[in-house]
């Protein structure tokens, strides 16, 4: 994947495009929102990761160009203010996803990956049978099969196990859960999110040979066939 | 507010209150000097009346003297016949009451009980037709038997009296209506303007500072008031702006150090064996990375949620209390704390949903955190539409009442807490998205435990 960073903070931005090219991606790096908008309007950028408070063009607005001249690619914000109300001005500049400042850096890939994948996931929320090996989803009648075998859920186990299906084969962390399923914004002290997803791997795995959910160390979980 | 509210609200106004009392003065004013005026006519002019009668009547019982009968019977019918005494009239009768001389055509039918002064009606021609006019007239008697009246035409009088009375009674409605619309419309323009101004008020206080009250091109009272409150609200938003700017440049000035700090200690971590004393090193720098965002997170919060710059919107808190306590269900159920909890539906109020998820969700992290293993946390939500309060209840240790005032200060831990994770500013938050909202927030005992409660 070819990745555009926007980033004024020179540590950050090599560390960033260090790890990015690790895990196998094309990098380029801009310091400043013109630079970046001058790349991003001119090479073929799968992705962008843009700093929100740049020099010379807000990230903000550099995104809002993006978006004003068609480029539909996944825009990444990054944000060193990040409350409930930034984020969502984030988004509706256009960005497609916003990370707050200190980040972990398998936060920052699992989401990196989910927003490439994107088109995936919403191709799979379109479809009302969601399936991953023998582990089936029916979203109309809400009926979850595992070998065929029914599997009872609570509605929220349900809406879990939806979010991991429609993000089958990537890694998804405990922020990207609790916002994906929950619509919470912020870092419950306590381990709630690893919990829930015990309970729902007691559901899906317990009486199967081949598990299905695992867990990422340091990162979060990940929903497929093999391991 | 329907259009009968509406009308009502009006009759409530001031200005509408004063009109009344006004009005009402101003009709019985009116009315007292009409009545002063017309009681003053009456007396002169009835008075000038009586006189002219009264001296006639002196003039005719002296003639009655010295004259023949018949020459007094001439003497009547020459002054009735009399041009210059225009008005007048004169009836002499005999003592069966039939007329000898004058010109009234019959001796008026008039009871023993009246006195010698007396009003009676005669036709009089006007034109082609006749009317009735009023006579004020003087009855006397002469002697053989023979009666005398002589009198004067009082209708104009009658008519001017009564034309005062209408315009009287024209008056004081007209007085009264004009002061009652008048109050109407003036407490329908000060409705509306207080309508408006608490309208804005309501969205400022919602966080929307950049609003002002609406201001009439008018040295009024409520104008004047209104631009001064402007001004104060410029004040108060230019602060509160102020504080926001400070509060972002704080918020990158520390964010960008830790998150380099981070990406750096993250870094040399790859480049190390897993378990080696300086991965070690680094592991523990950025665990107290961690700590320190999240101790920023809450603190960045904590100002946000005091500044009120804070979009807000309708928030279902029926749902959202159900939400979290179904989000902290299984933490409770693994460490074998009952954790019950009756939501009354329907309960929504204005605000920012984020804030308080999270504190809610605060709350319950307290209230699990404190409570023993086999223990029991209790949420309420009781009451419903925008009033209602949020009680959570565990059987911890609970906080002692001389400390609870200080645990919704900063940073405040108690010794009894140290032992357990946290920043210490939960309770602080919880206090600071209440407040923003409000609500009240009441810590009491639960006896044992802690019972708190944010009444909306």
């Amino acid at each position: 994947m070819h990745i555009l960073i926007v980033e004024d903070d020179e540590v950050a931005r090599d560390y960033l495009a260090k790890a990015l090219r690790e895990a196998g991606h094309r990098v380029d790096v801009a310091g400043n929102g013109l630079e970046g908008l001058r790349l991003a309007s001119s090479v073929a950028i799968d992705l962008a990761i843009v700093d929100r408070m740049l020099p010379k063009l807000d990230g903000l607005a550099l995104v809002q160009s993006l978006r004003a001249t068609g480029r539909k690619m996944p825009v990444l914000i990054l944000s060193a203010l990040g409350d409930v109300d930034d984020r969502i001005t984030g988004l509706r500049a256009g960005g497609d996803d916003y990370l707050t400042k200190p980040y972990h850096m398998p936060e920052l890939l699992a989401r990196i990956d989910a927003l490439a994948r994107r088109g995936e996931s919403a191709s799979a929320e379109a479809n009302t049978k969601l399936k991953l090996a023998d582990l089936e989803l029916d979203r109309m009648t809400r009926r979850v099969t595992r070998n065929a075998k029914k599997i009872e859920l609570t509605a929220r186990e349900f809406q879990l196990l939806e979010f991991l299906m429609r993000h089958s084969g990537q890694v998804v962390t405990r922020t990207m859960l609790l916002e994906g399923v929950w619509d919470y914004h912020f870092d419950p002290q306590t381990n709630v999110i690893d919990v829930h997803i015990s309970r729902l791997r007691q559901a899906i795995d317990k009486d199967f040979d081949k598990p299905l959910l695992h867990t990422v160390r340091g990162a979060g979980y990940s929903l497929r066939e093999d391991e | 507010m329907g259009p009968d509210q509406r009308f009502l609200g009006v009759l409530d106004t001031s200005p509408f209150r004063i009109a009344i009392v006004y009005s009402i003065a101003f009709a019985c004013g009116a009315a007292a000097l009409l009545g002063a005026v017309d009681f003053a006519v009456s007396r002169v002019v009835d008075g000038s009346t009586d006189n002219l009668i009264e001296a006639e009547v002196q003039g005719l019982r002296e003639q009655y003297l010295v004259l023949s009968r018949s020459d007094f019977i001439e003497l009547i019918e020459q002054r009735s016949q009399d041009q210059d005494v225009r008005g007048a009239v004169y009836l002499m009768v005999d003592p069966q009451l039939r007329p000898v001389a004058g010109n009234v055509p019959a001796w008026p039918a008039l009871d023993a009980a009246q006195g010698k002064w007396f009003l009676f009606k005669v036709s009089v021609p006007f034109g082609d037709e006749t009317r009735e006019h009023e006579m004020r007239a003087r009855r006397f008697p002469l002697p053989g038997g023979y009666r005398m009246l002589v009198g004067h035409d009082v209708q104009e009088r009658q008519d001017v009296k009564s034309l005062m009375m209408r315009g009287l009674i024209a008056a004081v409605v007209m007085t009264l209506l004009l002061g009652l619309s008048g109050g109407f419309w003036m407490g329908r323009r000060i409705l509306a303007q207080a309508g408006a101004i608490s309208a804005v008020a309501t969205q400022i206080m919602r966080g929307d500072l950049s609003q002002r009250l609406p201001v009439r091109d008018a040295d009024d009272e409520i104008n004047t008031l209104a631009r001064e409150i402007n001004t104060m609200l410029g004040k108060i938003e230019q602060l509160t702006l102020g504080m926001r700017t400070v509060l972002d440049s704080a918020a990158h000035d520390l964010r960008t150090p830790l998150n380099r700090l981070q990406a750096t200690a993250e870094g040399a971590m790859t480049q190390l064996t897993v378990g080696s004393p300086e991965r070690r090193v680094l592991e523990r720098v950025t665990t107290e990375v961690d700590r320190m965002r999240s101790t920023l997170d809450a603190l960045l919060r904590i100002a946000l949620a005091e500044t009120g710059t804070v979009a807000r919107e309708p928030v279902n808190l029926s749902e959202l209390v159900a939400s979290v306590v179904e989000l902290y269900a299984p933490v409770s159920e693994e460490r074998g704390i009952a954790l019950e909890s009756s939501v009354a539906a329907g309960a929504e109020v204005f605000g920012s949903r984020q804030l308080l998820a999270q504190a809610l969700a605060n709350l319950l992290d307290n209230a699990i955190k404190f409570t023993p293993d086999g223990g029991h946390i209790r949420v309420q939500l009781r009451g419903s539409g925008s009033a209602p309060e949020v009680i959570v209840e565990d059987d911890g240790p609970g906080i002692p009442a001389d400390k609870r005032e200080a645990v919704l200060g900063r940073r405040v831990r108690l010794d009894e807490a140290r032992k357990f994770p946290g920043s210490g500013l939960g309770l602080s938050l919880v206090a600071a998205v209440t407040k923003l909202h409000g609500a009240r927030l009441v810590l009491e005992d639960a006896g044992p435990g802690l019972r708190v409660s944010l009444k909306f």
